[in-house]
């Protein structure tokens, strides 16, 4: 209702996306699954003049690749919780896909438009960063390979030119012996986290030998937690909640869902659960 | 710049084909083109499900699907559910008989949900179910009738 | 639900009534071919939107609307010179003039200020929503800041800005009983509590809509979605024109909850066709419902108990204040209704009751489910818990020890004349209960609590209430049922039905209900105060008996037979050894000029009005009593609470439809725990943040368990075969069962609504870890 008209482009290949939206100057937004474009749209928090739709275009789907999967950009989330591949060699991602918005936000919403609203609580980004995987991006004349954890260079705001798409993401698999955790807070299923936490470790004889952490929720980006995968190194898995501190050097905004203070607190609980997670499942795998 | 398209698509087995501006969703194209009213709005934020469809057989909130995005595709709403003949499908037999409805307003797309839920065969939780119907929400029933209606409907009650 | 028990005394033989039988309504919500206000379209329809005020206190300097009116398709730009009467009156009749003159008004368009975030200024009229959306854009509004107040009581004290010339103090009302001094310095022990409620918003599915037009006689019609077909006189009084000439029909609301109590759409349609002639829709986005909706009055709310060592309470000492936000709307009566409940299911011999609303430049607050008597149970409820750990008794104990019984009177002096089934109440949910359930990981807390409640049904007695219905026999033994009445979901149509059936012995099937409709049926006034099953049922009682002893009149004359011999059955008019078909039965009656319809109208029970200091024989007809059960766990991590398990049991007198009843419980109990946990409208010095259903979050299936509802049917109600009214009771409840029940888990008790994991986390550290006094 009251929305603004704006035109509507069909693209049938990546590369006509981007001499679209370069057609419009800037003033264009690709549109996929439209779970976060569409509502924003409808709130009146953005204005476009045209959406080019490339949910039509084809896309190469789930495959492995050495030792990765290669994910395509317009993989739906629905796809990518259910995909026998994902849940066989990189559960972390299949359960990060169930966490995202509802049914029907996941029969629509794409990974390509999830990673690219670039939404700092949302799942899929702290998947991608924390897995350490490389988005394949296009302007439909060249192809370039940008690391996850480069991706996000504020709220909301992506490396992408106004004329770049995702292609695909390349996500290493699940190595032998490490588990995944992950863990959302929020104040009713499905709805946009307050702080999410994701997590792989890999255990040996009840010790800790290496650890992943990352947080989504408590900055403009998800975020690695150096600090605390150094505190927990070579700890007893048992030891592992009281290695993890209160979490330096994040600060959280304070809005409508809940204050700085609240998230830091939540921030440093769900770390602890995702670790936990995580070791449990590496010691279950051996 | 495009801002008419033509959507073709089939609204409960009714092939349709319009003329509409671009930025129209599958919601309004419903309402005002296809004389579907029985999604209806109650956000436009895609929260509520009030205007759940199911689009090519998966569950959508129609209002934010464009209706561009839809063409060629194929929707079912809660009014399809119901036989030619006027014959109520039996998870609306089921919705009647456990009072499933009060207001009626999220009706209409809590049984496109439903249908969703349903459509798998293993067996279902009342606790699943609920999982299953978070995104809809309802205001005046307190969802207990709904679940009731939907483990009848499965078969279990 | 499988969980139902029903448990009656007083039983009678009913064929219909007491059934749990579908509703006739529900059948075309379910095929989805229901039309709801704003599935009504016109060839020739245009759409109006309003322009709102963007700040929440402000002079209007400028309007200008040529930009907008140079739009192709924008057909009018009103503002509030174009409104033949710029006033919208709210009459509370009863309060007097010791506080301000209650009779508040507002402007339908605003002309000179804004008084809060939201208001309307202009009104836009266009040929397509689009073309709306850029006109409302282009209407060009320049407002100058004026200091506002955002707090209740800051709005009382000295030196505040004032919002409405007559000052901030909107109402008051006071109780003073017995010797509340001497009892508190008598007592064994004084609790005391401070509980403060939020902004809540209705919610419904179905945001504000309505489609009007002039019919072809002239009459302003306008279909919306209303619980008040009677607003057609305000509407009437704003066009400057005769009441008759204006019609107003409510199709099947989707959702009111008070909420479409006061007019929203109407005026500002009916301002659109007068302007143009032609029939308008408007609309109201979800966004602009939760700006522009009167909201549920928060409430801060001072108890100070006194009891006796045995559990007795002595007295409360009460002081409420109350936030009306920018206009009255129904203020004042929401703190009567808080003032006559607040010392709740209890007789209390000493009270010191003071009570104020006040204006600030929040938005405006009016009628929600519970209307004031809801917010009071967070607090009373919360103080018989502190009183009961106080003195290391039983809740249950206590609240049995002080429950009302039948002759006792309230503080406010109305008798209570009905049995009272709190003790019943009390343990039909405990039985139920059984043991609490173990927490499910080493971080988690169970905790149980439980709260009583009443709930007036029917309005205040000195409204002088009625509602009146009309029954008809069709030639062919059908029935027609013609009420005013309008049917927000709790099928108040359906059960007229119900009531009619049975009297007339026909089936349900037989019955057709025409409801909702000022001109076309008889008025049976507004779907509020869980009212219209007691009063619009009692009217079709009233209007069935009259029908059905006509008939049987006419037939004992024509057959010679006794009248008492005779009554109505699924046979036709059955007597001794005869039956006679009731098609044959209706050809006897107009062969003898005896109608086969009949018009009833039941009255309400009258009373005087009240002063400000409250001291009325009665206050509202009766009251419905319930008492809830719930066991949560705590993530004593984050805050989290997940309610286990919730009971909930009323005596609703008679259940008319079992599982409307149990529907309006289930309903009314998750609106409470949306309260209690999880609902907040967001203000910012008066600027709303809260713009859509992203932010406000109402329960989920998935964040509520079953409600377990126990029903008693003690046949003491007043409304047809001694029901009581159960949709407001059951809302008030919640919000003290979970905080008495995270109280009980983590040793710590939750003052403040919403009681959200950050708060409760808060509460974790006070009270230490896992504890709790034991289970009730």
């Amino acid at each position: 209702m009251f929305v603004k008209p704006f035109g509507y482009e069909r693209a049938h290949t990546l590369g006509d996306a981007c001499e679209m939206l370069r057609a419009y100057e800037g003033d264009a937004r690709p549109i996929a699954g439209g779970q976060s474009l569409l509502p924003m749209i409808n709130l009146g928090l953005v204005e476009v003049r045209a959406v080019v739709d490339i949910s039509r275009v084809a896309d190469e789907g789930i495959v492995e690749d050495d030792g990765h999967l290669r994910v395509g950009a317009l993989t739906r989330h629905g796809e990518l919780e259910r995909h026998e591949l994902v849940r066989q060699r990189q559960p972390l991602l299949s359960a990060a896909a169930r966490l995202v918005g509802n049914i029907r936000v996941r029969a629509r919403g794409t990974l390509g438009g999830s990673v690219s609203h670039a939404d700092p609580a949302a799942e899929l980004p702290l998947a991608m960063t924390l897995l350490g995987a490389e988005y394949e991006v296009t302007d439909g004349h060249s192809v370039r390979i940008v690391p996850a954890a480069e991706f996000v260079i504020s709220y909301f705001t992506t490396q992408l030119r106004q004329d770049e798409l995702l292609v695909s993401a390349r996500v290493p698999t699940l190595g032998p012996g490490w588990g995944w955790g992950f863990v959302e807070f929020s104040r009713r299923p499905g709805d946009f986290a307050i702080v999410a936490a994701a997590a792989l470790a890999q255990c040996a004889e009840g010790f800790i030998v290496e650890t992943r952490v990352a947080l989504a929720g408590v900055a403009d980006r998800p975020t690695r937690l150096a600090a605390v995968e150094a505190a927990v190194d070579g700890a007893l898995v048992g030891e592992l909640e009281q290695r993890v501190g209160p979490i330096e050097g994040i600060d959280p905004v304070t809005d409508t869902g809940a204050s700085s203070a609240y998230r830091k607190r939540i921030a440093r609980v769900l770390t602890q659960r995702a670790l936990t997670e995580a070791c449990r499942r590496s010691q279950e795998s051996t | 710049m495009t801002d008419r398209v033509e959507v073709s698509l089939t609204v409960n087995g009714r092939p349709t084909t319009r003329v509409v501006s671009a930025h129209l969703s599958l919601l309004q194209l419903l309402h005002d083109e296809a004389g579907v009213a029985d999604p209806k709005y109650g956000c436009g934020e895609g929260v509520c499900g009030a205007c759940t469809v199911l689009l090519d057989g998966e569950p959508v909130s129609s209002c934010i699907v464009l209706a561009a995005q839809a063409h060629g595709g194929e929707v079912l709403t809660a009014s399809g559910l119901t036989s030619p003949d006027g014959t109520p499908s039996p998870l609306q037999e089921a919705f009647h008989l456990y009072h499933a409805a009060q207001c009626g307003f999220c009706t209409p797309g809590m049984l496109m949900c439903a249908t969703a839920i349903l459509a798998g065969s293993e067996p279902l939780s009342r606790a699943q179910i609920r999982e299953g119907l978070h995104g809809n929400l309802c205001r005046c029933t307190g969802y207990g009738p709904i679940v009731d209606a939907i483990e009848a409907a499965r078969g279990v009650r | 639900m499988s969980t139902d028990e029903i448990r009656s005394s007083k039983q009678q033989e009913l064929r219909v009534v007491n059934r749990p039988l579908a509703r006739h309504d529900a059948a075309g919500k379910i095929a989805g071919t229901t039309r709801f206000a704003g599935d009504f379209a016109f060839a020739d329809m245009l759409h109006a939107r309003l322009v709102r005020s963007q700040m929440p206190s402000a002079r209007i300097v400028r309007r200008d609307a040529s930009r907008a009116l140079a739009i192709p398709g924008v057909i009018a730009v009103l503002f509030g010179e174009d409104v033949p009467n710029n006033v919208v009156w709210v009459d509370v009749p009863g309060q007097t003039i010791e506080v301000a003159a209650l009779k508040a008004s507002m402007e339908v368009l605003a002309t000179e200020r804004v008084r809060f975030h939201g208001e309307a200024i202009a009104l836009v009229v266009a040929e397509t929503e689009e073309a709306l959306a850029e006109a409302c854009q282009s209407v060009d509004v320049e407002l100058d800041d004026l200091r506002g107040v955002f707090d209740a009581e800051e709005a009382l004290s000295d030196g505040a800005p004032t919002v409405h010339d007559e000052g901030n103090l909107l109402a008051e009302w006071n109780i003073d009983r017995g010797d509340v001094v001497r009892a508190f310095a008598e007592a064994d022990i004084a609790v005391e509590g401070e509980y403060t409620t939020q902004f809540v918003d209705h919610a419904y599915l179905e945001t504000e809509a309505g489609v009007a037009w002039y019919d072809d006689d002239g009459v302003l019609t306008i279909r919306v979605a209303t619980q008040v077909v009677e607003h057609y006189r305000d509407i009437a009084r704003i066009l400057g024109v005769p009441e008759s000439r204006v019609r107003v029909i409510a199709p099947f609301v989707g959702g009111g909850f008070g909420g479409k109590e006061d007019m929203t759409v109407e005026p500002y349609l009916a301002l659109a066709v007068a302007r143009t002639g032609r029939p308008v829709r408007m609309q109201w986005t979800r966004s602009e419902s939760l700006l522009a909706r009167a909201k549920r009055h928060p409430m801060r709310m001072r108890y100070r108990t006194a009891a006796r060592r045995d559990g007795t309470i002595l007295a409360h000492d009460i002081d409420i204040t109350s936030d009306s936000g920018a206009y009255a709307y129904l203020s004042a009566l929401v703190l009567l209704y808080s003032a006559v409940h607040a010392c709740g299911p209890y007789d209390v011999e000493h009270v010191r009751l003071r009570t104020r609303s006040a204006y600030t430049n929040n938005p405006p607050t009016s009628a929600m489910r519970g209307f004031g008597g809801m917010q009071v149970v967070f607090a009373y409820e919360s103080q018989m818990d502190r009183v009961a750990r106080e003195l290391g008794l039983d809740p249950v104990q206590v609240r049995k020890r002080n429950a009302l019984a039948r002759g006792d009177v309230l503080p406010v002096g109305q008798p209570i004349e009905t049995e009272v089934l709190i003790a019943d109440t009390l343990d039909g949910v405990v039985a139920r209960a059984g043991v609490r359930p173990e927490p499910s990981g080493p971080r988690k807390a169970v905790g149980r609590g439980l709260a009583s409640n009443l709930q007036s049904y029917g309005r205040l007695v000195w409204l002088n209430d009625s509602a009146a219905a009309w029954v008809g026999f069709q030639l062919d033994g059908s029935l027609t049922v013609r009420c005013g009445v309008q049917d927000i979901g709790g099928g108040q149509a359906s059960s007229l039905a119900q009531i009619a059936a049975e009297i007339l012995g026909v089936d349900l099937d037989q019955v057709t209900v025409h409801f909702g409709d000022s001109a076309r049926t008889p008025l049976a006034g507004t779907t509020t105060a869980t009212r219209q099953l007691y009063m619009s049922g009692n009217a079709v009682y009233e209007a069935s008996t009259i029908l059905r002893d006509q008939i049987l009149r006419a037939l004992a004359d024509e057959t010679n037979q006794p009248f008492e011999s005779l009554s109505m059955a699924e046979e036709g008019v059955v007597g001794v050894d005869t039956a006679l078909p009731l098609r044959e039965a209706l050809v006897v009656c107009r062969r003898r000029n005896v109608p086969i319809e009949a018009l009833g109208t039941f009255f309400g029970p009258k009373g005087r009005p009240v002063v400000r200091d409250l001291r009325a024989e009665r206050v509202f007809p009766d009251f419905t009593f319930g008492s809830h059960l719930a066991d949560v766990e705590v993530d004593l991590d984050t805050g989290h609470v997940t309610v286990l398990r919730y009971i909930a049991c009323h005596d609703v007198g008679r259940a008319i439809n079992p599982r409307s009843v149990e529907g309006q419980i289930s309903g009314g109990v998750v609106q409470g725990i949306g309260m209690a946990l999880l609902e907040e409208v967001v203000l910012q010095d008066g600027v709303n943040m809260t713009g859509g259903f992203f932010q406000y979050l109402i329960p989920t299936a998935a964040d509520v368990p079953d409600v377990e509802t126990v029903i008693l049917e003690s046949g003491e109600g007043m409304g047809p075969f001694g029901a009581r009214g159960i949709g407001e009771p059951p809302i008030g409840p919640p919000a003290a069962v979970i905080a008495n029940a995270i109280t009980n888990a983590v040793g710590a008790r939750p003052t403040a609504l919403p009681m959200t994991p950050e708060r409760v986390l808060a509460c974790i550290e006070q009270g230490g870890r896992a504890g709790g006094e034991g289970a009730p």
